[in-house]
This record gives C-alpha cells, structure tokens and sequence, in this order.
C-alpha cells in the first residue's frame, strides 16, 4: 500500500525546512517528496488507497486524528514521497473492514503501521518483516490492481497474525493520532517495519513529533529498541548543514537480517515487492555528507565481503591514508568531508578478530564499534584495551539476560541510534587525527618507543617480531571555506549557522596617498633600513662572539677552518663600516647611519674590542670626527657612554701619531671642540686622548709625540677652549683620568693651571 | 600530555559508546558551577551536550548527600566537567549517608555559611595587615 522504503537521503525535508506542518507541503517542489519523486502518480495511487481507506475507517472509528496522518504516497520507487497530505488522512485507516470485525485488532495495527510511513519504516526487525512492508508500501511502480493490493493486504493479515501483539495498546491507538507524542502508538510503532534505515521516513517523524516509546513490548529476545523512532530532531535549517540522517545508505542493518544481506540498502521490502526498488546510493558526489555517509560509503567496499577472521587491517597505513585522501580529494571540500578525513581514516574497519562480527549482522552492541578506531593505537595498547572490553562485554552478557526484560521496558534507551553514536565517537577521534604525531602526542610516542626498544634488546635472540607503532599521519590539507553562495544573488547567506559562518567583515587593506604621509613613510623607511643594516651586523657580531667557545669545542683538525671563519666574519663587519673597499677611513655616512640608532651604537662598542688595531683606530676616529652630529643625534638616546669602554682600549693602544690624528679629529673644523665638550663622551674622550699621550710622554720621554708639534699644538689649543667655555657647558665626564693635571702642567701656567684644576674640577689629589 | 590524551579520547569514544550502550545505567555529571548530576545519559554529541533522563542533582555536605529529583536534563557541553558511569554495585554499598532534601539543604546551607564567615575573616586579617586579595574570578570557581 505504501511504500517508505526509500526514504534516502535525498530527503531533505529537514534540511529544507520544507515540512513544518502537513498542510504547508510545498507540492511544487520535487524535493518535498524526495529528490525526482514521482515516477508514480500518487494520486492513482490515492484514489486506490482512498477506497481501502474508506472501508477501513468505517470499520475503525474515530481511529486517529485524520488531519495529522503522514503517508507515504508515491509509487513503487526509491523516492517515496513521504509527506503527510491533509488529504490523505482517510487513507491513514486501510481497509480492515473487510477482514471483519475479528480482525479489528489486527486491522488496526497494520492500519496504523502501513499507513504511517513513519512508524512503518521504523520498528524493529523481526524475521518476518521483509513480509510487511510490501503491503504497506505501495510499492508497485505501476498502478496495480486494487486485487494486487488486497492480496498485498491479504498477505499481510497474515503477518499481522503472526505478530506478537497483545490487544491492550490498540484500544488506545484509536483515540489518538499517531503525529500526537502520545503513549498509545508505542506499541503500533514497534512493531511491523523494517527499520530505522528508512530515513526519509524518520525524517518526517522527527518533523512532525513521535509517540513515545511502548512501556511494555513482548519481543523476542532483548531486541533494543534502537528501531524506534526518536523524537523529532532539529536541525539547522540552513542549507548547508549537513543532513541530519538517522541511517545513512548503505549501512548494515542492525539486526540480522538474512533475507537482505546482500543488500546494502537494507530494505527488506525491496525483495517481496514486485516491482523492486533500484538499491539507493547516493548521488556519486553529494554536496554534503555527513560522517556516516561517506565513511559507509568508503567502508562499504570493504565491509560487505565477509573477511575471513584474522586478516589484519586491509590496507596499510600509508595506504590508507592516501585512499583516505583520494576519497576526500573527490568530494568537494565543505564542513562534511573535513569530519569524514578522520572519520574514514580513523575507522577503517579493524577486520581482525572482529572480521565475522563486523558483518551486516550488526554486531552485538558495544563490540564492533570501538573495533573501528584502533588504527591509531600501538598493537599492545590495543590488545590491552580489547581484552578490558571483552572483560566488560562477558560481564554484561552474563548481565545482560538477567536484565534483557529490563532492558526491552525501558523505552527511551535508544533515543540515539547507533549511527549517531558512531558519528559522535568518529567526531571526537577526528581530532585525533594528527599530522605530527610527534608534536601532539609527545609522550605517548615516546613511551612506546621505549617500549620498543627494550622489547627488543630483551629478545634480541629471539627473531620475534617486536610490534611497532605506526602513527598514521594524516597530511595537512588546506581548507579553504568558501561559504555557500547563489549566482545571481545579492550580498551573502543571512542565516548563518555553525556549518556555514558568514563572514561579517570585508577587511580591505587600502594605502592613503597623502604627501604628509609619504614624508612620514620615507623616513620611516630609512629608518627601518638602518635598523636591517644593524640587524644584520648584528649576526655577524655574535658569531665573532661566540668564535672563543666554538673554538674551543671544535675538534683540531677543524679549527682552522674556524678560524679562517672568523676573520671572514669580522673583516665583513669592518666592511659594512666602510664606504669604499680601498679607503680604509670608516665612512661617515654608515657610520653616522648606524651609530644613529641605539641599537647601532650598542654594536659597535661590541664590536670594537674584536676588531684588530688599524680597524678599531679607524672606527674610533670615525666617531671622534662626526663626534657632534652623533652627539646631537644622542641627545635622546644618551648612550654614546657605552662606547666609553672599548673605546679606552682602543685609545690606550693607539700609537702617538695615530693618536695624535684622533686629537685632531676630535677637534676638527672650527667650533667643533665646544660642542664636543658640551658632550659626556665628548669630554670624556678628549681626557682619554689626553691622559694617554700623558701617560706616554711620562713613560717614554723620547715617544713620538713631541716628534712633531701637532701634539703641542692640539694641546694648547685644547687647554685654550678649555678656559675659554664658560663651566655650564662643559659638561662632566664619565671619569677623569689622574694625570691630567701633570699634563696640563707641562702646558700651561700655573695661573692657567690652576683654573684649569678649578673648572675641570681636578685637583692634585686625583693624581 | 599528549599520551594522555590519546588515552583519554579513546576511552571517551569507548566510555562513550559505552556508557550509552549500556542501557539503564545511571551515569554522573559533574558540572562546571559544582552541582552534580545522576541520570541516564540518553544522548550525547560531539560538543558533550548531554541529555539526562531521570535525572537527580546529588548534593554532598560532608559524608551526608541528599538527591533532589529534577527530571529530564539537556547539559550544554561546555558546563561539563566529567561524566562516568555509576557502579550500581559499588553505589549500594557506600558510606555516604543519604538524608531528606531539606535536611541536605540546610547542611548546605551551615557549610556555605561557615565558608563564607571564614572567607570575610580571612579578608579582614589581610586587611587590617595591609594587604589584599585580589577577587577570584566567580566564572571559573571549579
């Protein structure tokens, strides 16, 4: 009579938010009733219905609520149209008039069951429930004989009979309507159909609202409840979630079905119906999948043939990861596959010991599922685990006759379906999923590293093979997400939900154009330059640094070679000071360039005491030459001292001329001296300069110094400015050198000494 | 940490399947703001949100504890802290004593009382020394 067989994926009636209530069926859209619906024109099929329904609802009174009753009406195909149709009610009551009164009971049942699409492709399998369905699914593509259909009914009375079901819940299915969540279709709906891989059928329940679960089932042995049809889901109605599927194609059922295991598509109506139903796969690359999907789709070349006990996981990792990528390089790229890479990478199925069991048979619960995810475990860590699940599972058999009764009463059990357990587990291992195992998960490669090792220095005699861990390593994929967008359209998704954000802001980086500005990028560029320049000195620097502890580690043979590296290094240094390759002055412009930066002054202090004698005499008298320019541009900054230091050393193991050249430099173009002084380092310098030809002269009598006059000269012209500047600019320096004064006092009078003492503020003591 | 972790995704994935597999037991929640709560689990998904039917928040004051029934519970994934299975063997013979709603109530109420007088001592004392405390930040107190 119907048909819900076919309820496939493609029903996207949740997914379009389509079917809110029966009387708002969008008739015009094909895809109400289940993509390419009809092939059957379901109003033959009505009128032919109406007739039995007619005669059933005379015989059934007040049975259900006629408005709220959800058929199936489409022909024979895959696609049945599974949306209730105000107009259909009559046909909620098939025909049981004719059996007559007796019969009422099962008339009723199978009344309430055929005609629910709903209830009628959920329910629990029973062995004779490939018999059902037939009738109740109109199937028959083409219009068949009312006869066909009694005898469809007819066959199916005989179901009916075979039914364990008690009378007592029926009174009830008569006062309420199936859509109402009510207790009384409990027991209808646990009953006939096949299973809850009808996912069209599902949907339209989970739509439209679900009779609670029956309180008391006489079943065969503790059945689950897992074919009950859970309440309605809600899903994000926006395309672009993916499909909320309750039993995607091509999984196995849950219960042994024999009849259909050949199937993939686990209709068992398929094979009782004349007309079978072409087995539904999904459209080779659907938009979006869940986790089930794909992943059943990948297994399912793998699971169906039935691996012989022992066979170790098909593919090897490697193997595995490439196919895991192959698959997931077919499908576009979407929230879907991103859940699935781990999802089938992580649960190719572990044929192992679980080889029969992982059969559509369905394993027993508990078992198969957490078969899947061992791949990522080291194969004792995995040994370890399945035996604590085999602990668990013999307590819970032992356990669980005891409490089978309990288990069929309580009727909320199996709210979640396995599938949905599954994706949940598969979602959760997807993050496990790593692509550096080494970088994630540290310590547990470690420890079985270890474990290795010392398996294997234990049994070096034996050839046992030690059992290695193979992380697989999914390879990182670039997911670009592109949100759903509609030619054509104007601007963006207003609906946004967690599958498909949208983006909010349009951040453009756009660049002003402004003279002002321009200016202001100029300098900061050249700035920014200095500071490379610097950067890069920099390095070259800690590696003449580090030259002394490096020596001393490499081996003999090598060091020099390590030697040689470090000239290279330092005369590179040198070089970047220098303007020209052959003048050997520093020049002016890198120096001043650099030193205008801190960071350029912190480096040539340090890289003063690694340059030889000639380079470090050139850089001082660099410094001393734009002493002012470098002293107004420290002004800030107030860090030239920290050139003092090295700058001693190199001044103290000068030679009298070249001294000489830095007094003269230090001195330079008219006017310079005041400034100099006006400086700390400036000061400082000029006593440095000072105290060392003093402490020459005194040393040496026949030094070079007094070879010419230059010395003299600079001298008294030093001592002459000296006096000259008044005392608030002469600024203090960092130290005074002891022998100054005797160095004055070769120079000057005693009255000019004497002064000089007062101002320099250096007295005899100092000495 | 990252062994562990591994440990404990798979034994979630297996606790998962596990603790909904197994029909009819109770499992037990604890929350982010402390309250713990006793139902069977009946749904979960992958951000822990979790559906508790029957479900019963188990006040503890020291060796006494108390269930007030609260019926059907939807958790938000992120207020979880743990979830495990109850042992309905161990759960029979524990030495908690169970006591009436309002007698756990006022336990618990006595107890914050006393929390919070020590807490405001505490503060003075710190006060009266010169320090202070900074304010723990409420959100996160567990």
């Amino acid at each position: 009579m119907f048909h819900f067989q076919s309820f496939e994926d493609d029903c996207t009636l949740e997914e379009e938010g389509l079917v809110e209530e029966e009387d708002e069926i969008d008739q015009f859209n094909d895809d109400t009733f289940g993509a390419g619906a009809i092939d059957d024109d379901w109003q033959e099929e009505h009128a032919r219905l109406a007739e039995l329904d007619e005669q059933v609802r005379d015989g059934v009174h007040g049975a259900g609520d006629a408005s709220s009753v959800d058929l199936p009406l489409a022909g024979g195909n895959a696609h049945s149209s599974a949306l209730p149709q105000p107009s259909s009610s009559s046909r909620l009551y098939p025909d049981t008039d004719e059996r007559g009164g007796g019969d009422l009971a099962e008339s009723l049942t199978r009344l309430i069951l055929g005609s629910d699409p709903a209830i009628a492709g959920v329910g629990t399998a029973r062995s004779d429930r490939s018999h059902l369905p037939p009738m109740l699914s109109g199937q028959a593509p083409q219009p068949s004989a009312l006869a066909g259909q009694s005898s469809l009914l007819l066959s199916y009375q005989q179901q009916q009979q075979l039914m364990r079901r008690g009378p007592a819940p029926l009174p009830q299915i008569n006062s309420h309507s199936i859509w109402e969540n009510s207790m009384g279709f409990s027991p209808v709906s646990s009953g006939l159909v096949t299973q809850k891989e009808d996912k069209t059928l599902m949907s339209i329940i989970k739509e439209v609202g679900l009779p609670n679960r029956p309180p008391a089932l006489s079943r065969e042995e503790g059945r689950d409840l897992s074919e009950r049809v859970p309440p309605p889901r809600s899903s994000s109605p926006v395309i672009g979630s993916p499909p909320v599927r309750a039993v995607p194609i091509g999984t196995p059922p849950k219960q042994p079905m024999s009849q259909v295991h050949n199937h993939q598509n686990n209709h068992p109506s398929a094979i009782h119906v004349r007309a079978s139903v072409p087995l539904r796969y999904p459209p080779p690359f659907p938009e979006r999948l869940s986790p089930n999907n794909l992943l059943s789709i990948a297994n399912s070349p793998l699971s169906h043939p039935p691996f012989p006990a022992g066979v170790g996981p098909v593919l090897s990792q490697i193997q595995r990861a490439q196919l895991l990528n192959s698959q997931i390089g077919q499908f576009p790229r979407g929230p879907a596959p991103p859940l699935l890479q781990g999802g089938v990478g992580g649960f190719r199925p572990f044929f192992g010991p679980s080889g029969p069991r992982m059969g559509p048979h369905g394993p027993p619960l508990g078992h198969a599922p957490i078969r899947h995810n061992t791949t990522h475990l080291h194969p004792q860590h995995r040994r370890m685990l399945n035996q604590r699940m085999q602990n668990r599972g013999l307590g819970d058999h032992v356990g669980g006759r005891g409490v089978g009764d309990r288990r069929n009463r309580d009727p909320y059990s199996n709210l979640m379906t396995q599938r949905e357990k599954e994706w949940v587990a598969r979602i959760q291992m997807m993050q496990l999923q790593s692509t550096d195992p080494y970088l994630d998960d540290y310590y547990y490669q470690n420890y079985y590293e270890k474990m290795e090792k010392r398996q294997e220095r234990d049994r070096d005699n034996r050839k046992e093979h030690t059992t290695k861990l193979i992380t697989p390593q999914v390879a990182k994929l670039e997911h670009t997400y592109r949100p759903v967008q509609f030619a054509g359209s104007l601007g963006k998704l207003t609906v946004s939900s967690v599958n498909n954000p949208r983006k909010m802001i349009d951040a453009v980086v756009t660049t002003s154009s402004n003279d002002e500005e321009k200016r202001e990028k100029q300098v900061w560029n050249k700035r920014r330059q200095i500071l490379y320049t610097v950067e890069k000195m920099y390095s070259l620097l800690l590696e003449v640094q580090d030259f002394e502890k490096k020596f001393l580690q490499t081996p003999e043979h090598q060091r020099d070679a390590l030697l040689e590296q470090h000239k290279t290094h330092t005369l590179q240094l040198y070089n970047s000071l220098r303007e020209k390759e052959w003048d050997d002055r520093v020049s002016d412009e890198q120096c001043l360039m650099i030193m205008s930066v801190r960071k350029g002054k912190r480096l040539i202090s340090r890289l003063l005491p690694f340059l030889p004698q000639p380079q470090a005499a050139a850089v001082v008298m660099g410094i001393a030459r734009n002493l002012p320019a470098l002293a107004k541009k420290d002004k800030q900054d107030q860090v030239l001292c920290w050139l003092v230091e090295p700058v001693t050393v190199v001044v103290q193991s000068m030679s009298s001329t070249s001294l000489t050249d830095l007094l003269q430099e230090l001195q330079g173009s008219e006017g310079q001296l005041p400034l100099v002084l006006q400086n700390k380092f400036g000061v400082t310098l000029l006593y440095l300069i000072l105290s060392e030809g003093e402490r020459m002269q005194s040393s040496d009598p026949n030094c070079q110094l007094m070879d010419d006059n230059r010395w003299t000269e600079l001298v008294f012209s030093v001592t002459r400015e000296l006096l000259k500047v008044p005392s608030s600019a002469l600024s203090s320096p960092l130290f005074t050198p002891p022998n100054l004064v005797s160095l004055f006092s070769r120079y000057v009078d005693r009255q000019r000494l004497e002064l000089l003492q007062e101002k320099l503020q250096i007295t005899a003591l100092s000495r | 940490l990252g062994h562990a972790r591994i440990f404990t995704f798979f034994s979630f994935k297996h606790c998962v399947l596990w603790v909904i597999v197994k029909l009819k037991e109770k499992h037990l929640v604890l929350l982010r703001d402390g309250r713990t709560l006793i139902g069977i689990l009946r749904s979960i998904d992958q951000f822990a949100n979790l559906v508790l039917h029957q479900t019963v928040e188990r006040i503890h004051v020291g060796k006494k504890f108390g269930d007030i029934p609260r019926g059907i519970f939807l958790v938000r994934g992120e207020n979880v802290v743990l979830l495990g299975e109850v042992d309905l063997d161990k759960e029979c013979d524990q030495i908690l004593q169970r006591v009436s709603i309002e007698e756990i109530l006022e336990e618990q109420r006595t107890e914050q009382q006393a929390k919070q007088e020590s807490e405001r001592l505490k503060l003075q004392a710190v006060k009266e020394r010169g320090l202070s405390i900074p304010k723990a930040d409420t959100l996160d107190d567990f």
